[in-house]
């Protein structure tokens, strides 16, 4: 079957009609003569029994963002399990460095009120005041971050309120989350929830001078397996200043200067977009969507970003690095190709890496045929252009949209963080490089199929059809897959490897793959005995 | 109180836990009836953290299915939600039974689950597909009750009186696949018939081949459970068990089937007083291919004393296992510098007494303990060495003392679900697994030791300066 033949339909048949119709929207067949993307539907409800890779709004504040601010205390306020859950199960590295000492650094730490009945019933706001008190004797944390559980908001404990109380005895800044698990539809809802209050209660309360030329965030980089690190090291060899990520191996201390940045890159759009937006509006701050997985993807980024500046030298300096890192990895590059090419992948994951991984991918001769995004928005997979005509729902309208405003005294416009004219500045937007996301659609093959909240039961059957040699996804897929007869490679925490940015991680990442692919215990499955019983079959 | 002294929690804050969820354990008990699902019902987050928790322990595919519960349903109940979980979870898995576990947000909402399961069987013809509804709220208790409530949930869902027969029922605690499968082996060589419970030997670490099937195969049968009733006597590794979740006790209770409670049998006393009862039971004698394991590992025991004298290990995890670990550690000589279980009621304190009486160290134990107050006693200790799962790592990547990981969960190494401690050829694997990380331990610092007493006395450093 070649790929422009399958058909959608069939795939989903065996399900209840119900289910065949909700699900059928949540699958787009890219198809190049359609023109335009078919709309998809996303960041909907799951339905409930179909076994789902998603987790909860509580998993996508605290495991997600505000989990790895590293001189961050977190307090998970509930019963103990969703705390233990998202302790250290996502493997943001964090590192000492000169303004976070050993003993600031809370990362590989779980806090948890272990509610127990009586506080369910008497409500655990004492509990909670208590433990901060507690951790604040203990530890003398800078700042504390409090994270609200599904039964929270149920028996009503007012976190804003233990939050406030807490700022006035201990004077550091106690952060809330009302991020019960319940709200949203998945993971995203958390993300938003956590944007909102870095933004409110973080960005812009430093007043230290951050020095630099051209000073840059990196957000939505969560630093897995060191990944934030090898991009830290790229770019200020070529001179840039790093103001702070959001959120791998960052600080509350320089997460508050944050507003100082001359520009804000952005590699996980869905998670952390909603900050990107809300600098630009309140701080002027542009930002620009990067990509730091695969050769190429890192070679466009590296040189949109000196475009950004139009700084000659910057762009000097860039072509330097550029040439320099290309000629270390070639030749290991190509090497791996010759394992790789030709070979087909799915990549399920999260909400953006699905798209970054296929330029990656495709730089090792590989081509993805099935991707996805587990709680992704309809831009992640259609471009921001369609933001506007996303309705909202009953489940999106009870996450606060802010409101901001340009910040007086600080928001400067932002041709003046690029140190440009309001022209050129103009120039390049119109030309399409700062402030957008055009999302996954463009850069599918044809014939590829996009895939909302994939089920086991839809990966299964797309398996049977593409039969890919590779899968991409999460630990709770992998060993589905290798039942499967495939093999598979974890991208959450990348089966403690990485990192896999930018040039060097692209070898790593290559090695990985050529590892799972080559090794001979697929070959071996069968036992010699059978081998000419299937042949014959 | 003499032998060891106990602390209670008495913090509020729980850094770095022990202990998991309640309807965690529920998922592991659930996997061990045969053709059966897990729903929990609440919303996603806690199923997905649990598939996940369990995946990278026993590195398998885990399903755990969810009521996806949101905002709205949260304030007006989930009995629509759940109701259409039931009826994907029957349309895509077809399974025999479908365990339904509550999470504490169902439970503070205060659904009622036996009374929604009533109103879907009666007008849905579900035909002969059975659901179990099991009350696992977390503020209530940890995984290890998580494990006990529904296994007790389960033979409560089938039993019926039933004619006598001469079977006896089996009731493990959370251990791993291997060791069900050491159990069964053992039942097997005495010539028992038996039903074990909850039996997830293949379900939860399937071995490669064929093609794959959503529900995996294996399992304690359901005709099996239903007839436990009616079994001779029920033989159930839960020393901690409390009263109000016990298996076997209810057998006894409702059915008048006779109690055995054994502990783990792990280390030498443990397995002979399973191998004794097991042979009580049939009138068969130990054949002799056990006593020559039995011989091996008596052999070792002997053989590795002097180094296993001087382990001090601190033992943490589940109850169950720790009392057993605790007794295997004493028979060899390693008096446990610090016994700690995650969980509270589970008596542990009050059944470590005897054994402890006359330990020639006391120990420190604990229960609800967190690791900061497990590490905190292990370094007060001088502990050398660290036995349970891998929640325990930091105290070999803070506190340098060596690790060997035993339990659940085990997710920094690979084989949690592989991993032998029952019987005297599980023992004699676990011991030497004790003893070789004493060893390493003792070489890897051994070179640098003898170098700086020879340094002192020889007085070299003394002459260079
Ligand atoms: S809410 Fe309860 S059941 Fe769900 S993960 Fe948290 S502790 Fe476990
Ligand atoms: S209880 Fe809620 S917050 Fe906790 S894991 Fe479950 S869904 Fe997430």
């Amino acid at each position: 079957m070649t790929m422009t033949d399958v058909n959608v339909d069939e795939l989903l048949a065996p399900m209840p009609d119900k289910v065949k119709k909700n699900r059928r929207k949540h699958i787009v067949k890219k198809d190049l003569s359609a023109g335009s993307c078919q709309q998809i539907e996303a960041n909907t409800r799951t339905v409930p029994g179909i076994i789902t890779q998603r987790g909860c709004c509580y998993a996508g504040c605290k495991g997600v963002v505000v989990g790895p601010i590293k001189d961050m205390l977190t307090i998970t306020h509930g019963p103990i399990g969703c705390a233990y859950y998202s302790w250290g199960t996502r493997r943001n590295k964090a590192r000492v460095d000169d303004r976070t000492p050993p003993e600031e650094i809370y990362t590989t730490m779980c806090f948890s009120t272990d509610m127990q009945e009586s506080d369910i019933v008497f409500g655990g706001e004492k509990k909670l005041a208590k433990m901060i008190d507690e951790v604040v004797e203990i530890f003398h944390p800078r700042a504390i971050n409090l994270c609200a559980t599904c039964p929270i908001g149920l028996i009503g404990d007012d976190l804003g309120a233990v939050a406030k109380a807490a700022e006035k005895r201990h004077g550091i800044p106690v952060i809330h989350y009302n991020c019960e698990g319940y709200k949203g539809v998945s993971q995203s809802a958390g993300h938003h929830i956590a944007n909102n209050q870095i933004m409110e209660r973080i960005i812009g309360t430093g007043t230290e001078k951050v020095d630099g030329k051209y000073v840059l965030n990196i957000l939505g980089e969560y630093n897995i397996g060191g990944d934030a690190w090898e991009n830290e090291r790229l770019l200020e060899e070529i001179g840039y200043t790093i103001g702070s990520t959001l959120t791998g191996d960052s600080a509350y201390v320089n997460i508050r200067n944050m507003h100082k940045a001359h520009l804000n890159l952005v590699q996980c759009h869905r998670s952390i977009n909603y900050i990107a937006e809300m600098m630009e509006t309140k701080y002027g701050t542009p930002w620009l969507k990067v990509n730091f997985i695969g050769i190429d993807a890192t070679i466009d980024t590296l040189r949109e970003i000196a475009r950004c500046f139009g700084d000659e030298e910057l762009i000097a300096r860039t072509e330097l690095v550029i040439e320099r890192e290309l000629a270390a990895v070639t030749p290991e590059i190509e090497r791996y190709q010759k394992i790789l090419k030709g070979r087909t992948a799915f990549v399920f994951v999260g909400g953006s890496r699905s798209h970054h991984y296929q330029f990656l991918l495709r730089n090792l001769g590989m081509e993805v045929m099935v991707a996805g995004y587990e709680f992704a928005h309809r831009d992640d997979y259609e471009g921001r252009e369609v933001i506007p005509t996303i309705k909202s729902d009953a489940d999106s309208k009870n996450i606060p949209e802010l409101h901001l405003e340009p910040e007086p005294g600080i928001y400067r416009p932002p041709h003046l963080h690029l140190k440009m004219s309001k022209e050129k500045y103009d120039e390049l937007v119109a030309s399409g490089v700062l402030n957008d996301y055009k999302g996954m659609y463009p850069d599918m093959v044809n014939g590829g199929i996009m895939i909302d909240d994939a089920n086991h039961f839809e990966t299964e059957e797309l398996v049977e059809i593409f039969k890919p040699d590779l899968i991409f996804t999460g630990i709770k897929d992998k060993y589905v897959t290798h039942k499967m007869g495939l093999p598979s490679k974890q991208m959450h925490s990348y089966d403690y490897s990485g990192p896999y940015t930018c040039f060097k991680g692209a070898v790593t990442f290559a090695k990985d793959v050529a590892h799972s692919l080559s090794t001979p215990a697929w070959k071996m499955i069968t036992a010699p005995w059978e081998q000419s019983k299937t042949e014959q079959r | 109180m003499t032998g060891c002294k106990v602390t209670s929690r008495v913090r509020q804050v729980n850094e770095n836990q022990c202990h998991m969820c309640m309807p965690l354990g529920g998922v592991i008990a659930l996997r061990g009836v045969e053709h059966s699902v897990a729903l929990v019902h609440g919303s996603q987050g806690c199923s997905t953290y649990m598939r996940l928790a369990n995946v990278e322990h026993f590195n398998e595919p885990i399903d755990i299915a969810s009521s996806s519960l949101n905002e709205k349903q949260a304030i007006f109940g989930g009995e629509a939600n759940l109701r259409i979980a039931l009826d994907n979870v029957i349309r895509v898995y077809r399974p025999k039974v479908i365990g339904i576990l509550t999470s504490c947000l169902a439970e503070t909402m205060g659904d009622d689950v036996e009374r929604f399961v009533e109103t879907y069987r009666t007008d849905r013809e579900i035909g002969e597909i059975e659901i179990i509804s099991v009350s696992t709220p977390s503020y209530g208790g940890t995984h290890t009750e998580g494990f006990w409530a529904t296994t007790r949930a389960v033979i409560a869902h089938y039993a019926r009186p039933a004619e006598r027969h001469g079977g006896i029922n089996v009731i493990v605690p959370n251990i791993s696949p291997a060791d069900i499968r050491e159990i069964k082996r053992l039942l097997d060589l005495m010539g028992l018939e038996y039903t074990l419970l909850p039996d997830y030997s293949l379900t939860l670490d399937r071995p490669f081949g064929g093609r794959y099937q959503k529900i995996a195969p294996g399992g304690t049968p359901t005709a099996a459970i239903a007839r436990m009733s009616g079994a001779r006597a029920t033989i159930q590794f839960g020393l901690t068990c409390p009263d109000t979740l016990s298996p076997g006790l209810f057998l006894e209770e409702r059915f008048g089937v006779p109690l055995i409670n054994l502990p783990l049998p792990i280390g030498l006393d443990g397995t002979d007083l399973f191998v004794g009862t097991l042979k009580d039971l049939s009138g068969q004698p130990v054949p002799d291919s056990l006593m020559l394991e039995r011989g091996w590992l008596c052999d070792a025991m002997a053989d590795t004393h002097k180094i296993n004298a001087a382990a001090r290990p601190v033992i943490y995890g589940e109850p169950e296992l720790v009392y057993a670990l605790a007794k295997l550690c004493l028979e060899n000589g390693s008096v446990p510098a610090v016994i700690a279980g995650g969980t509270r009621n589970s008596g542990l304190a009050a059944l470590l007494q005897p054994l402890l009486k006359d330990a020639l160290e006391e120990p420190i134990v604990l229960e609800e303990a967190d690791f900061v107050t497990i590490e905190d006693a292990a370094v007060r200790t001088s502990a050398n060495l660290a036995v349970g799962h891998s929640g325990g790592k930091y105290l070999t990547e803070r506190q340098g003392i060596p690790g060997l990981r035993v339990g659940y969960p085990i997710h920094d190494r690979v084989g949690g679900q592989r991993i032998l401690s029952v019987g005297y050829a599980g023992t004699l694997a676990l011991l030497d697994r004790f003893t070789n990380t004493l060893l390493e331990a003792k070489y890897s610092s051994y070179r640098r030791q003898r170098k700086e007493e020879l340094l002192n006395e020889k007085g070299v450093s003394d002459a260079k300066a």
